[in-house]
């Protein structure tokens, strides 16, 4: 009886890979995710000093003043770089979504491409503007009014030079999100306030502001939690002017000698403030109701500036000037300048920084090659896997697939040096010895990068109706020659998006990568770190050229590779 | 024996059961619309009959071949049915030729072969001017003809359609209902069509299929279910019409709340406990004035509402007993509301329902 009801079921089933595919992927995107986190957590009860178990390591968190003040300092600048950003992203996106300002659109474009800009490239940018000595501005200044070496006008290694140039690189993710959900915000629901007496500007205070408010929050949200795990830009900014924050205070504890427990502890409520600014982020964001708006009504309206214009054009072109025309303006005179300082004229333009990267600096070479495999490998890799797990998730074919689906979005919530201290600890043992190889940055860079793949991924399943793939089958395709012949040809716009998306997080990586490398493992962005170390900075703005044109060939190729019209994509008519 | 028997059919999702214990035979070439409120199961067993959704009990045979049992399901592509979807599901990024060829060539069908087969049906479904055509290109009512194109060339055993026209705007929708029924008389697939539409369902089936609540209320051809619905529910769902709850009395007598006698030509009556007399709006007659006797099939009220609908007035009756009715007239009987009026329910007309 046993035995005819076997039969039956394996008749049932045919050659089914599901099962042992999403066993698979269980099994990997557990070992990507909770193998660091645990290792994280039994580290931050060991004791430096003997290994025994102990509370010494969270009691420092509390007593060690140097912790303390770290927290102190870190939370202070995520706060006032949330609060720079948001005060100057939200009338920026009315500005460029709601009025008739001109070039609205190449703004838009501009905020958006400056996504590409790594945040630590930007910090540099603003040492050779803004440095005490050496920032062209303070040059300039000195000369205009002849005064001495040692006066200046701005530091940018100070606790507001640093919010200033985080915000700078982080008021994108309020900008986007802020003008996204005024594009959604229907005209009518403006003009039912007009037709009851209310006049633009009360219009704007009680029914626009309101309705987009949970995305202002939300933005400002991300960029404080931005500011709060950032590496890259404190370690620049901040270590000059003598203090730390919690990261980089990570970072310290793993120099010699050694505080792995401590390391691991103080990382843990990193991990904890990045839980719960993500789910206060998504509760604003998920009573829908509120934000995002079905419906036919039309184009949003435009305000007219009228004489504010010109105001308006100050405004948003200042922004951009501070964000990106003098930053990107510094990093390219000084990739072809002797020294930063320097005029520009036909003597001091030189081509010998880029000789020295590209020829005479052997670790550079390699780090290139390294970071273009890595980054190659891991959009491979994370794409493949999203697609499966997406596939698996969202079409239902296994109970359970909904865990494989949190699995691969639970990295999120782990910033990305916590996520080195743990891959550190998982991976840098006796057991697995993958410290100094570059398996365990792809082992990294993989676990960061897989829930922004996965979330592509998964929306591009969710477009794609079941009842097309049913078809399919219907007129007798399996569901392998199915996926093949109408399901992948409907995603690849989506594949290919989702690939450049994660080869560009990839190559601008910093935070992780900064506690996994070591000289065998260079990559591009930790050179760069270690060049400023060494105040290389011509050397510095040719490598950040050379990764910002990387990202940008990815993308522009993209765009390039023959996908499908938008009119036949519309199956519904 | 019929083509296609669906034998104590059932399905359930968790504690939910959406189809209970259906059973269906259909025989070759007919074409069986499965009609019921949204939720009533009729789109599971659709999707049972092509093997999308295994079953939890029953059988479903096709040609006296079981497809679908609580042990096996053969997978939809091993069945060869086709099915139009409710969204059409043309694909996208294949023109309205590739669209049609798909299924041929999956048949492994010689491209010559193939070509002339999607041409001929093309030409059947007035899309021969389009076949270059993305599906993004063309109207709806042009997407729907694809996915019929689609469809038929394959020469399915059996068709499917689940709620093909709930897409289409009324006018189109009025053209597609005959054009189906055109190219089944054309064809002859044995097909199985869900819809919550009744003039659809009219329209186009052999046999009308009612469901409620993943049961099969009735089964017949359109005039059985209009003229003879066996319960209240199918009564109440096809064309309308008016409910009055009594009991058994003599012979063919059911004697209703607020003592109106009414004689049934026609029905079942329960033995003991409630019946009910159904009776459609237009087969009331009106009257302002008293008639002689008001002892059988007569009961009396007055006008709530009256509305001039051009071809005629919608009235709304409140009866002594406390029931309200509802009952056309001729527009040039004309009766103010809370006039009294009164009624005459043709036995004829009186269908009593057991259940």
């Amino acid at each position: 009886m046993t035995s005819i009801a076997l039969n039956e079921g394996a008749q049932r089933r045919g050659i089914d890979l599901s099962w042992p595919t999403f066993a698979l992927l269980t099994v990997v995107l557990s070992i990507l995710v909770i193998l660091p986190l645990f290792w994280l957590i039994y580290y931050s009860f060991r004791s430096d000093a003997g290994g025994g178990a102990t509370l010494d390591n969270f009691a420092a968190l509390v007593t060690d003043p140097a912790l303390v003040r770290a927290y102190a300092l870190a939370i202070g600048m995520a706060l006032g770089v949330g609060a720079l950003a948001c005060l100057v992203a939200t009338p920026m996106a009315w500005l460029v979504a709601r009025t008739d300002l001109p070039g609205r659109r190449h703004i838009r474009m501009l905020v958006t491409a400056s996504f590409v800009t790594p945040p630590f490239l930007g910090a540099i940018a603003y040492e050779i503007i803004a440095a005490p000595n050496s920032g062209i501005v303070n040059i300039i200044y000195r000369y205009v009014f002849g005064l001495e070496p040692g006066a200046y006008l701005v530091n940018i290694y100070t606790f507001t030079g640093l919010v200033f140039a985080i915000a700078c690189f982080t008021f994108p993710y309020v900008f986007t999100l802020v003008a996204n959900a005024l594009d959604r915000v229907p005209a009518d629901l403006e003009d039912a306030s007009s037709i009851l007496g209310g006049r633009a500007l009360t219009t704007l205070r009680k029914v626009t502001i309101p309705m987009v408010l949970p995305a202002i929050l939300a933005g400002t949200l991300i960029a404080v939690l931005q500011a709060l795990t950032m590496f890259g830009s404190p370690a620049i900014l901040a270590l000059p002017a003598g203090f730390h924050v919690i990261t980089t205070k990570i970072w310290s504890l793993f120099q010699f000698p050694p505080r792995l427990g401590l390391a691991a502890a103080s990382a843990l409520p990193l991990l904890v403030i990045t839980m719960l600014l993500l789910r206060a982020q998504k509760s604003i964001l998920g009573r829908r109701g509120y934000t995002v708006l079905g419906g036919k009504s039309g184009t949003p309206r435009l305000t007219s500036l009228g004489p504010w214009k010109w105001a308006a054009m100050a405004f948003v072109y200042g922004v951009l000037c501070l964000t990106i025309f003098f930053p990107y303006a510094a990093l390219i005179k000084t990739a072809f300048t002797v020294t930063v300082g320097d005029p520009i004229n036909f003597d001091t333009l030189t081509l010998r920084h880029w000789n020295f990267v590209l020829f005479d600096f052997s670790a550079t070479r390699m780090a290139l090659y390294n970071t273009i495999l890595l980054g190659f490998l891991t959009a491979t890799v994370v794409t493949a896997i999203a697609l499966v797990v997406s596939y698996l998730a969202i079409r239902k074919t296994i109970p359970g697939a909904k865990y494989l689906g949190f699995l691969a979005t639970a990295p999120v919530a782990i910033p990305g040096i916590v996520l080195g201290v743990g891959l550190f600890l998982s991976y840098a043992n006796p057991t697995f010895q993958l410290y100094g190889t570059l398996w365990i940055l792809l082992i990294a860079f993989m676990t960061i990068e897989l829930p922004a793949g996965y979330q592509q991924m998964s929306s591009a399943f969710a477009g794609v109706h079941p009842e097309l793939e049913e078809a399919g089958r219907i007129l007798g395709a399996s569901r392998l020659r199915t996926l093949w012949e109408i399901t992948a040809p409907l995603l690849r716009t989506s594949v290919v998006a989702s690939w450049c998306f994660v080869f560009v997080g990839t190559i601008r990586e910093l935070s992780a990568t900064i506690l996994l490398t070591t000289a065998n493992t260079k990559l591009v962005s930790v050179i760069i770190y270690d060049l400023n170390e060494s105040g290389d900075l011509g050397a510095i703005c040719v490598l950040g050229i050379l990764l910002l044109v990387a990202s940008f060939a990815v993308v522009f190729a993209a765009n390039r590779v023959p996908v499908l019209g938008g009119a036949q994509m519309n199956a519904r008519g | 024996m019929s083509f296609l028997e669906l034998d104590g059919l059932a399905k359930s999702y968790g504690n939910l059961t959406v189809v209970k214990n259906v059973n269906l035979s259909v025989d070759k070439g007919k074409l069986v619309c499965l009609l019921g409120p949204s939720g009533c199961g009729k789109t599971t067993t659709l999707r049972l009959i092509a093997g999308f959704v295994p079953a939890n009990a029953g059988s479903i045979r096709v040609g006296g071949q079981t497809v679908s049992s609580a042990h096996s399901t053969v997978p939809p592509e091993a069945r060869n049915m086709s099915m139009i979807f409710q969204s059409y599901a043309l694909w996208p990024h294949m023109t309205v030729f590739q669209n049609v060829a798909y299924g041929l060539k999956l048949r492994k069908v010689p491209a010559i072969e193939t070509a002339a087969r999607v041409r001929t049906i093309l030409a059947a479904t007035q899309l021969t001017p389009l076949e270059d055509r993305y599906p993004g290109e063309l109207s709806g009512g042009q997407q729907q003809r694809v996915s019929l194109a689609r469809a038929l060339v394959v020469k399915p055993e059996i068709l499917l359609l689940d709620e093909p026209l709930s897409n289409l705007d009324a006018n189109l929708r009025e053209e597609m209902r005959f054009e189906i029924r055109r190219l089944h008389d054309e064809f002859r697939y044995t097909t199985v069509y869900v819809t919550h539409d009744q003039v659809e369902a009219m329209t186009t089936a052999d046999i009308i299929v009612v469901m409620n609540d993943g049961r099969i209320e009735q089964a017949g051809s359109p005039e059985d279910i209009y003229q003879r619905p066996q319960t209240e529910f199918v009564a109440r769902f096809i064309g309308g019409t008016n409910i009055l709850k009594g009991q058994k009395g003599a012979g063919d007598v059911v004697v209703c709340d607020g003592d109106i006698k009414l004689r049934c030509a026609s029905g079942e009556f329960a033995a003991q406990g409630q019946t009910a007399v159904s009776i459609r709006h237009h087969d009331i007659r009106l009257s302002e004035k008293k008639p002689t006797s008001v002892d059988m099939n007569w009961a009396t009220g007055t006008v709530s509402r009256q509305i001039y609908l051009g071809s005629h007035r919608d009235y709304l009756v409140s009866l002594t007993g406390g029931e309200t009715v509802r009952t056309i007239a001729p527009v040039d009987v004309a009766i103010p509301v809370g006039q009294q009026v009164w009624l005459n329910f043709p036995p004829d007309s009186c269908r009593a329902l057991a259940q």
